[in-house]
This record gives C-alpha cells, sequence and structure tokens, in this order.
C-alpha cells in the first residue's frame, strides 16, 4: 500500500482492501490491492477506481473467504484527510484509508468510514498488519 | 434462477444477505424482482426516475453490463449478477 503510494507520487493512488471483521467489530486488513487510476483528469488531486479492479477484488475476496473491508488512497503532498470529494464519491460501511504522501516519501496515513448518509465521516481504527 | 451477488454496504437493505436468487430473463427483470422483494435496495440502486444510479456498476457474469445491452441484457438461470459500487475521491 505505502509502496504503491510512492510509485504514484506525484499522483494520487489507490486500491482495495481485503480482510476479515472479528465477532466485536475490529477490522483487520490483510490484503491490500494496488489498483491503477482510472480518473481520465489530473491526477494530482483525483482517483477513480476501475469498476472491473473492485469486480475482481470481490471475486478474490469470495475466493479466500475475506471480505472487501474498502479502499486506499493518497493525497500527495497533502495532509490524510477525508475531503469533501472524498465523501461523495464513498459508500457508507466501507473504510477508507488515506495515505499522505510528501516528495515521494510516506508521511502519514488515517482511516475514515463515512455515515449512511454520506453526510459525514469518522475516524477509525483498522489493523493492518502489512501495510 | 440467476443469483445476485450483494456487496456488504447493501446486505442491511437485502436482509443481510450476501447472494440473492431473483427471477427474470432480463437484468431489469432481475433488479425488479430483488428490489420487490427486499424494497429498502430501491433507493439505493435506482434513482427516482427508475435509472440505475450512476454510482451503481451491474456485471453479469464476467462482463459489465455498459458493454452489453444494458438492463436488457438477457439472463439465464445460470447467470451472476453483481452489484459493483462505484468509488472516487480526491484531495479537492
Amino acid at each position: 500500500m505505502l509502496r504503491h503510494a510512492s510509485a504514484c507520487y506525484p499522483r494520487e493512488c489507490c486500491g482495495i482492501l481485503l480482510g476479515a471483521i472479528a465477532e466485536d467489530d475490529t477490522r483487520t486488513v490483510t490484503t491490500a490491492v494496488p489498483c491503477a487510476n482510472a480518473y481520465q483528469g489530473d491526477q494530482s488531486d483525483r482517483f477513480e477506481l476501475d469498476p472491473k479492479d473492485q469486480f475482481e477484488a470481490q471475486r478474490l475476496a469470495r475466493t479466500q473467504n475475506l471480505e472487501v473491508l474498502g479502499f486506499f488512497h493518497s493525497h500527495p503532498d497533502c495532509d490524510a484527510y477525508f475531503s469533501a470529494t472524498d465523501l461523495a464519491n464513498s459508500w457508507p460501511w466501507y473504510s477508507n484509508i488515506v495515505i499522505s504522501v510528501r516528495q515521494g516519501a510516506y508521511d502519514h496515513a488515517r482511516a475514515f468510514r463515512a455515515n449512511e448518509t454520506q453526510s459525514e465521516s469518522h475516524p477509525e481504527e483498522l489493523q493492518c498488519p502489512q501495510s | 434462477m440467476p443469483t445476485v451477488l450483494i456487496p456488504a454496504p447493501l446486505r442491511p437493505h437485502a436482509g443481510g444477505n450476501a447472494s440473492i436468487d431473483a427471477s427474470g430473463v432480463t437484468v431489469a427483470e432481475v433488479l425488479a424482482a430483488l428490489t420487490s422483494t427486499h424494497p429498502a435496495l430501491k433507493q439505493h440502486l435506482f434513482n427516482d426516475e427508475g435509472k440505475l444510479r450512476s454510482f451503481v456498476n451491474i456485471y453479469l457474469n464476467d462482463e459489465d453490463i455498459r458493454y452489453l445491452n444494458k438492463q436488457d441484457t438477457a439472463v439465464a438461470a445460470s447467470d451472476t449478477l453483481t452489484i459493483v459500487p462505484s468509488i472516487a475521491g480526491g484531495a479537492q
């Protein structure tokens, strides 16, 4: 995930998080699938996932008895916040990791989840043993 | 009967199911049967004009129905429809 974020700099990277949900609702990411940024325009501050990549990730998750937990993307030379654009183009339930990359190097990351109406997002803790 | 695979965010509106069998011989008919059984799904899949929302993608087996015959695409009993949410965003 972090390698993908650095490799894509100064463009935003994106990818898909697979993992498991424990009985106490703790989410553990076990696989981060790097994807191409499909946004048709300036990718320095925008990303879009190709639905085909998500379709394949859903299939991979089913075969491994995992769940698509959410998505990750980077903010080149910006903080790791969940922007209005992120919120408007997200879905409830999914976890979203935002990675701050400064001058091509990892700086920090945070995870967020949108509420049911996508009117606001909240920080969340995710377990990512291999990020 | 065709099977519809439901992504996690929509499962609370589909009785908690990850997959649902729904009858129909076109994509439109299968989705109509699905939302008839689970009405709460309708607002998440269709806009007020009854059209599939732009951020909802439907795959028939391995193919995006946008590149087939859209909702008029024929569906066989052994087929699988997958609902795939669109995801985008960015710092600005």
